[in-house]
């Protein structure tokens, strides 16, 4: 069981890199042993994503030496690392959609029919994909379409795609953040086989369960820097989360002293027009923070979009104290009341390049009227008083979104909503893509919309999160309500028996 | 933390702050994001010195005539830019405007026989519809059907083509270039505003600019300006954000189309005479000025001042090569290789440093 | 924590929408493309410099040959010994083929490249 004994594969020496203002790598160290599996952890911005576009040859490096195999070695770029055997899997995948598999998979490389012929051939492609899919257990037909695939099919080509180019070291960025319980299995299944093989496999997440369960090795960092590096069997999450945060983290969620009052929204046979939507029943009351358990594609997501009116409904009614509500539109919904902070931040939250004023205003333009035109002063107060009240962090109005972190472009994107004064706020995964520190954040403000009196309906795939800051939780599955519990006294055993009901 | 709203970060301070390493890549990006600015004002002043009466009181005269009369379809197809977009039928949308405001304002009247001169304010008001018309189009197309701007307004381009050739076959004129506009007309447009030295600047400046105001308010100071830059940051972020996706994107174009009205307006009676041509390549300047100006085809940034400056230098970079002579021909290649150059830089400014 | 001082992690997988989206090209190679495009910018008008001046030529239609002049901006085109065709008399010079512009000699100015066309009159 003592894997010290196994050979080096890859280290990494005193990586420095620094972009303007900030060293974002400060000396960092990592060594990937050959068979094992190799956790990289951080919270967000302490320089993983940094740290792994130097090894590929994304970023520059500054100083800092990197070996494979114990020659040094600099790559330029993700192809030559692919070709001197080191992979990655990437959190969000690179793919041609609308081609087929074993086209993604032989990309830039296709098989000749014969040397110097520029014909390509189908026949050597489909061998020795199946070849590979067959290796690692991967159960797809070669020539479906990448896009009629689901997410953790894709990825799974991805992996094969990393082993058909016979990869010594295959690093997994945030592998299981799109994919159900059963499909991490099967994940962890090729990972332990590939490990079993030889291969060395960095792993970066941010859930702690799954790095406990998988890796040998966990390194941590923060702030750019090298913390540590220890066996995995000597850490607890405990003292993983004190490494990370740098200080001790006794409560991961704020006390719960919100007060539920009366029913404010009932919702009656929501049907999706274009998404598998059927008949959702249910009501939320004042002062409540409603959870939306269910895996992915369980219509978390489309419950709100069609509540917000973002997604075309085909039936059902939408009543607020009792008066019915139409919602045909988001500008409908956000006179009604409502706002809808999105799941995918940065593909329809903000708007990267406009400033941080720019993003909070958007949605709430007409109250800095005057007359025809708008207030300067009106709309620099907002935005201050979003700053003040979310506690973002930022060097000024004037500054670019997108160069905040993503705890503070969500704080910004809430600040926005709650100057539209809504009473029912949907939040979509509020807390997707934020460190620990900043979750807690959140969590904070949630509750204390909740205390104001307002009504938030929160989707979440952690379903801890769910458990600690929820009154009551729906669990969605195969886009209908399986059922709903009392966050107080249920399990996860219990969500997840819910989800997986008509899945 | 409570004086947030009044700081805006200053380049000497921040370059101040840096170490001698990042003090040099600043200052190297600092001379590449304005590279543009800095051949331009090299040419100037090498075409003055070689030529001085380049910068006498005529001639500057001369290219602000000329920049105030090409700055309203430049504020036009910068809403366009703005919008992550392009409108490449801005010049024969001047063109058209400019075949119908010298239509309603000629003394005898081929196109229409029988029609007298109208009234100056008319003309006004039909070069503002026509405009406004075909940006209706062009946005229906764009917002509703999801199709690329360059699509859009080719076809567009095209349809309106069409019709001004049909326009001018009308009565009897069959397709001979317009001219002899009424005084008022003329007067309205091209009179004395007042004189600079012995040179008089037409009342078309003062338009121009009043356009330019109307313009910076409407994008920076109304809920549809706002809306504007948003949709033009992130379309899909906006709509969840409330914002009409459809209705801004449409009247950005209206807006535009009007521009363009103004401009054809202003250009038959400067001008003097219009055929089917006029407006030809007019967008090719337009989009290389705001280029230039910093209106970004990333979409969402932009200012009016950055295409008056466009504006401006464009015009003084080639009023200045046609005065030492410079073949015609050899301009539409400088103008390309600018608007490439441009690109490049604006580019270089929006890209993630490795 | 100093949460905003790290933009690396944390810029956009896909920052650019607009007529930018796909680009994917270094600094450095694009400052050598700017760089490039700069040069050739220089060129290109000190070429147009060193071959400065407009040609003026002249559409005797169907008179006698008249040479064209190299003028610069701004110069007077000097008056061409009038042209001569046989059964008409010559009429003047016109910046149009459709004889609406006459062109004055004595104080237009030269702008461009450009052709004149002489005018004929029947001879009576």
């Amino acid at each position: 069981m003592d894997k010290n004994q196994e050979p080096v594969l890859l280290r990494m020496e005193g990586i420095v890199k620094e972009f303007p203002g900030v060293k974002a790598l400060d000396g960092v160290n990592l060594t990937v042993r050959a068979g094992t599996v190799h956790a990289l952890m951080g919270e967000n911005g302490a320089g993983k994503s940094t740290l792994m576009k130097c090894l590929f040859g994304v970023y520059k490096k500054d100083a800092g030496k990197i070996y494979l195999n114990g020659e040094e070695v600099n790559f330029k770029n993700s192809k030559e690392a692919l070709e001197n055997g080191v992979a990655m899997v990437h959190q969000e995948l690179n793919q041609a959609l609308k081609r087929n598999v074993m086209d993604n998979m032989w990309l830039g490389r296709f098989p000749m029919v014969a040397k110097g012929l520029p014909f390509t051939s189908e026949k050597k492609m489909y061998d020795a994909t199946m070849a590979v899919f067959n290796e690692l257990g991967i159960n797809v037909n070669p020539k479906t379409i990448m896009s009629t695939m689901p997410v953790s099919q894709r990825q799974m080509v991805e992996i094969a795609k990393a082993v058909s180019y016979n990869s010594k070291v295959i690093v997994f960025d945030e592998p299981t953040s799109s994919l159900t319980e059963n499909e991490v299995e099967h994940l962890f299944k090729i990972i332990n086989m590939l490990r079993d093989r030889g291969c060395g496999i960095i792993y970066i997440s941010h859930k702690m369960e799954e790095i406990l369960r998988i890796s040998d090795d966990i390194t941590i960092m923060r702030d750019g820097q090298w913390i540590a590096t220890k066996p995995a069997k000597s850490l607890t999450m405990d003292e993983i989360i004190r490494l990370m945060v740098g200080r001790e983290l006794t409560n991961r969620y704020p006390p719960k002293d919100n007060v539920v009052g009366d029913e404010l929204l009932r919702v009656e046979g929501l049907t999706g027009m274009y998404s598998h939507l059927r008949d959702v029943s249910f009501t939320a009351r004042k002062g409540e923070v409603l959870g939306i358990a269910g895996l992915d594609a369980s219509g978390r997501t489309e419950v709100l979009e069609s509540i917000f009116g973002v997604a075309t409904r085909k039936e059902g009614k939408i009543y607020i104290n009792g008066k019915q509500v139409l919602n045909r539109s988001a500008t409908e919904s956000i006179k009604n009341g409502f706002a809808l902070l999105t799941e995918e931040r940065r593909a329809n939250g903000i708007f990267g390049i406009l400033n941080i004023r720019e993003n909070t205003v958007i949605s709430s333009l007409k109250s800095y009227l005057q007359g025809l035109l708008l207030s300067d002063k009106k709309m620099a107060d907002a935005t201050e008083w979003s700053i003040d009240a979310m506690h973002i962090k930022t060097p000024s109005q004037y500054t670019q979104i997108r160069s905040l972190s993503g705890g503070n472009q969500q704080k910004v994107i809430l600040g926005r909503w709650l100057k539209t004064n809504p009473t029912v706020l949907l939040l979509d995964e509020p807390t997707r893509g934020i460190d620990v520190g900043a979750k807690y954040e959140i969590y904070q403000l949630i509750l204390d919309l909740a205390k104001e009196g307002k009504t938030v309906i929160m989707v979440s795939s952690e379903m801890p999160e769910l458990l600690g800051v929820c009154d009551r939780i729906l669990v969605m599955s195969g886009g209908r309500l399986a059922g709903e519990v009392d966050a107080k006294n249920t399990s996860q055993e219990e969500i997840m028996t819910l989800a997986a009901k008509y899945a | 933390m409570t004086k947030l709203k009044d700081k805006k970060p200053s380049k000497i301070a921040e370059l101040k702050a840096m170490s001698p390493k990042d003090r040099k890549r600043a200052i190297g990006d600092l001379l590449m994001n304005n590279a543009m600015f800095i051949i331009i004002a090299i040419a100037v002043i090498g075409i003055w010195i070689a030529e001085p009466t380049f910068l006498s009181i005529p001639s500057i005269v001369n290219i602000i005539n000329l920049t105030a009369a090409k700055l309203p379809i430049a504020l036009g197809v910068g809403g366009c830019i703005i919008l992550a977009g392009t409108d490449i039928s801005a010049g024969r949308v001047v063109g058209l405007s400019a075949c119908i405001a010298a239509g309603l304002q000629l003394t005898t009247n081929k196109l229409f026989p029988g029609l007298g001169v109208m009234p100056v304010p008319v003309a006004i008001l039909a070069v503002l519809v026509t405009g406004a018309c075909v940006g209706f189009v062009n946005g229906f197309f764009m917002a509703k059907f999801k199709l690329h701007p360059f699509i859009v307004t080719l076809s567009t381009q095209l349809i309106v083509y069409g019709i001004i050739l049909i326009y001018m076959q009308l009565g009897t004129n069959s397709g001979q270039t317009l001219s002899g506009m009424s005084e008022a007309y003329r007067n309205f447009v091209t009179g004395k505003l007042f004189t600079v030295g012995n040179t008089a600047v037409p009342r078309y400046v003062l338009y121009s600019a009043i356009i330019a105001v109307v313009v910076w308010v409407i994008w920076n100071k109304t809920t549809f300006g706002k809306n504007m830059y948003a949709v033009g940051s992130n379309e899909d972020a906006a709509n969840v954000s409330g914002v009409n996706v459809v209705k801004t994107i449409i009247m950005v174009f209206m807006l535009a189309g009007m521009l363009y009205g103004l401009t054809g307006f202003m250009d038959a009676a400067r001008i003097a005479s219009v055929n089917a041509n006029t407006g030809l390549n007019y967008e090719s300047d337009a989009i290389a000025a705001c280029v230039i100006g910093g209106i970004s085809f990333v979409g969402g940034i932009g200012k009016v001042s950055g295409a008056i400056i466009g504006v401006l230098l464009l015009q003084l970079i080639f009023v200045g090569l046609n005065y030492l002579s410079v073949d015609q021909n050899l301009l539409y290649i400088v103008k390309g290789v600018i608007i490439l150059v441009a690109c490049s830089i604006d580019m270089r400014k929006y890209l993630v440093r490795k | 924590m100093e949460e905003n001082k790290t933009p690396d992690s944390q810029q956009p997988q896909r920052p650019f929408r607009g007529l930018y989206r796909n680009v994917k090209i270094s600094v450095k190679t694009l400052d050598r493309i700017i760089i490039g495009g700069i040069v050739l910018l220089v060129v290109l008008i000190l070429y147009g410099v060193a071959n400065n001046g407009y040609t003026v030529t002249f559409d005797s239609r169907g008179g006698t040959d008249v040479p064209s002049q190299e003028l610069m901006y701004g110069d007077l085109v000097a008056e061409p010994e009038p042209p001569t065709r046989e059964g008409y008399v010559f009429a003047g010079w016109y910046s149009d083929e459709n004889y609406r512009y006459p062109w004055d000699m004595e104080t237009y100015q030269v702008s461009q490249s450009m052709t004149l066309y002489a005018a004929w009159e029947e001879a009576p």
